[in-house]
């Protein structure tokens, strides 16, 4: 345990020195947020939104967006400390492989469920919420979403992370896997009338319920068209510690010469 | 107890032996040499030690144990890249491993200060390690090593890539350790330097152990002085007619070079002129170092990095 938490320290650490990474995640969604919404309010006026305007819509979205960014920059790190070579001084400690990796990879969940919570609280009092489950309710719904979507992208993260050698491929890969699946998750239009392809893309995209979840917790005023909240937790829960877990078969071993 | 006893190790890696019924005795309080050219099996074998590979065949027992991940805690590493974080500090690195193998926040400051000190890093525990040279980097990381003050270290080629200067500071710090029990095993091709340092040696070849014992045993033999010899047609017959001459106490050839080892090269390297015929083009000579030695007990020259290079 001690070892999860000292890697964990050091990782949140390393974010926290890395000041434009750290900015950067959080306002490139803000100015997101403020462009894209106040642009489509304004301009196109659209009506189908089940409630408030289009910037309160976006947040949920924005929100998984964040988190999307969070967890290709802390599995990063993991290419960093690779070739830096203190990988090999982590595993080269008593400790097995499988507790450096996940106090390395917790710190990227803890971190990005920290930048997703910053977007909301900056959102939050310029955009009409309806927090139909209440203020607190609806920020521990809010929070409980953003900690499982963290665990599912760092599973994913950690995955693609441990089968591709280049830090160069791994973010392409995770730019072609992840941005399509925000772009058909809910997080900039609503996926109830859209074609039926389009919609059963977005049934089979994990991130559908997450933005689903975010908006049930913080944006709509009721349940009408929206997935509901016990399907969405039952999703990403079970994708969330299922690949997380699936993330953790494959570890690196220390190797004395070389990578 | 001994520190390591390997006993007819075998690793391969598909074709090729990187040890190949590999024995060897570590004792512990010392500091041991494993000497040899790139490729003669010393990282192979580190890497065994330290377990992050298991043998094919034979036996390795560290401190009478397998050697396993727990075992590390007993142990030291300093690999042959760098493997300092570059964007934090000496201190930070410090306390990173040093948390790992156990240690307080406040035992890896008051330690790693003590031992910065002694490696003549004095005042360096908040310098970023982006400012410090290669060899102050080399020297942070056997401080790290020896931060949790392990039983063995493990040092592999720890002056590869220094300066000259630099690694004159990295070989003196090394010998100055307090021996205290602790079993230091530096795997070096630069057997020179590891002269003066190493208490003990085995000189490696192909994944084999050539020979072992102290520098002075390896040197057994060896008169006071090498001379080594570019000598391309180099005769069976003249160089007999040279190991007869009185001063002269080994002839070792192997494609094109020539090692004698002598009492006065002065008196000796005149007359090897005189030889009719002999097309010598180039001589070196030096005190007899644990190089000869190699030379003289393994029949073949290390390899230099540069095989280009002259005598």
């Amino acid at each position: 345990m001690n070892a999860i938490l000292i890697l964990l320290e050091r990782d949140l650490r390393a974010v926290l020195r890395a000041r434009s990474q750290l900015y950067s995640s959080v306002i490139t969604p803000l100015i997101f947020l403020v462009f894209l919404g106040a642009g489509v309010t304004h301009g196109l006026q659209p009506a189908n939104l089940p409630a408030g305007n289009f910037t309160a819509y976006l947040v949920p979205g924005v929100i998984v967006m964040t988190l999307v960014f969070s967890s290709t920059f802390s599995s990063a790190s993991y290419y960093r400390d690779r070739d830096s070579g203190i990988l090999r001084i982590f595993l080269s400690s008593p400790h097995p492989a499988r507790r450096i990796l996940l106090g390395k990879s917790l710190a990227g969940v803890v971190i990005g469920v920290l930048q997703a919570i910053v977007v909301l609280a900056v959102a939050a009092p310029f955009v009409d919420f309806e927090w139909q489950h209440g203020f607190i309710a609806g920020v521990a719904i809010a929070v409980a979403t953003m900690a499982l979507t963290a665990l599912l992208l760092a599973g994913v993260a950690q995955v693609l992370a441990s089968r591709i050698q280049s830090m160069q491929g791994f973010h392409l890969v995770m730019n072609l896997v992840l941005f399509p699946l925000l772009f058909f998750s809910g997080a900039f239009f609503p996926i109830a009338d859209v074609p039926t392809w389009l919609e059963i893309l977005a049934r089979i995209n994990p991130l559908t319920y997450a933005v689903d979840a975010l908006q049930l917790a913080v944006y709509a005023g009721d349940d009408a068209g929206f997935i509901g909240l016990w399907v969405d937790f039952g999703v990403l829960t079970a994708l969330a510690v299922g690949v997380y877990a699936l993330s953790f078969v494959r570890v690196p071993r220390l190797t004395w010469s070389g990578q | 107890m001994p520190a390591i006893e390997a006993e007819g190790i075998v690793r391969s890696y598909g074709d090729h032996r990187g040890l190949d019924r590999f024995t060897l005795l570590i004792p512990t309080g010392c500091i041991f040499g494993l000497l040899g050219p790139n490729g003669s099996g010393k990282s192979t074998f580190l890497s065994l030690v330290a377990g992050a590979e298991r043998p094919d065949d034979g036996t390795l027992r560290v401190f009478d144990s397998d050697p396993a991940p727990a075992l590390r805690r007993r142990m030291g590493m300093v690999f042959q890249e760098s493997t300092l974080d570059p964007v934090t500090t000496v201190g930070e690195n410090l306390e990173v491993a040093g948390r790992l193998f156990g240690l307080t926040r406040a035992m890896c400051r008051k330690r790693g200060v003590e031992l910065l000190e002694q490696f003549g890093l004095a005042d360096r525990y908040d310098a970023p390690v982006a400012q410090l040279s290669g060899g102050m980097r080399r020297r942070v990381e056997m401080v790290r090593a020896l931060l949790h003050d392990p039983d063995l270290v493990l040092l592999d080629e720890p002056t590869t890539g220094i300066d000259p200067g630099e690694r004159q500071a990295i070989w003196e710090a090394l010998a100055a350790w307090p021996a205290s029990g602790r079993t230091v095993v530096v795997a070096t091709n630069d057997l020179v330097e590891a002269d003066g340092v190493c208490d003990a040696a085995a000189f490696l070849r192909e994944g084999c152990v050539a020979a072992m014992g102290t520098p002075a045993e390896l040197k057994a033999g060896l008169q006071r002085e090498a001379v080594w010899l570019e000598w391309p047609n180099a005769q069976e017959s003249d160089l007999e007619a040279v190991w007869k001459w009185s001063s002269v106490g080994s002839v070792t050839a192997e494609d094109g070079t020539v090692q004698l080892t002598v009492d006065d090269a002065t008196s000796v390297v005149p007359r090897l002129f005189r030889i009719p015929g002999a097309d010598i083009r180039g001589v070196r000579i030096h005190p007899a170092t644990l190089e000869d030695a190699y030379f003289h007990h393994v029949g073949v020259p290390m390899a230099h990095d540069d095989p280009e290079a002259p005598l």
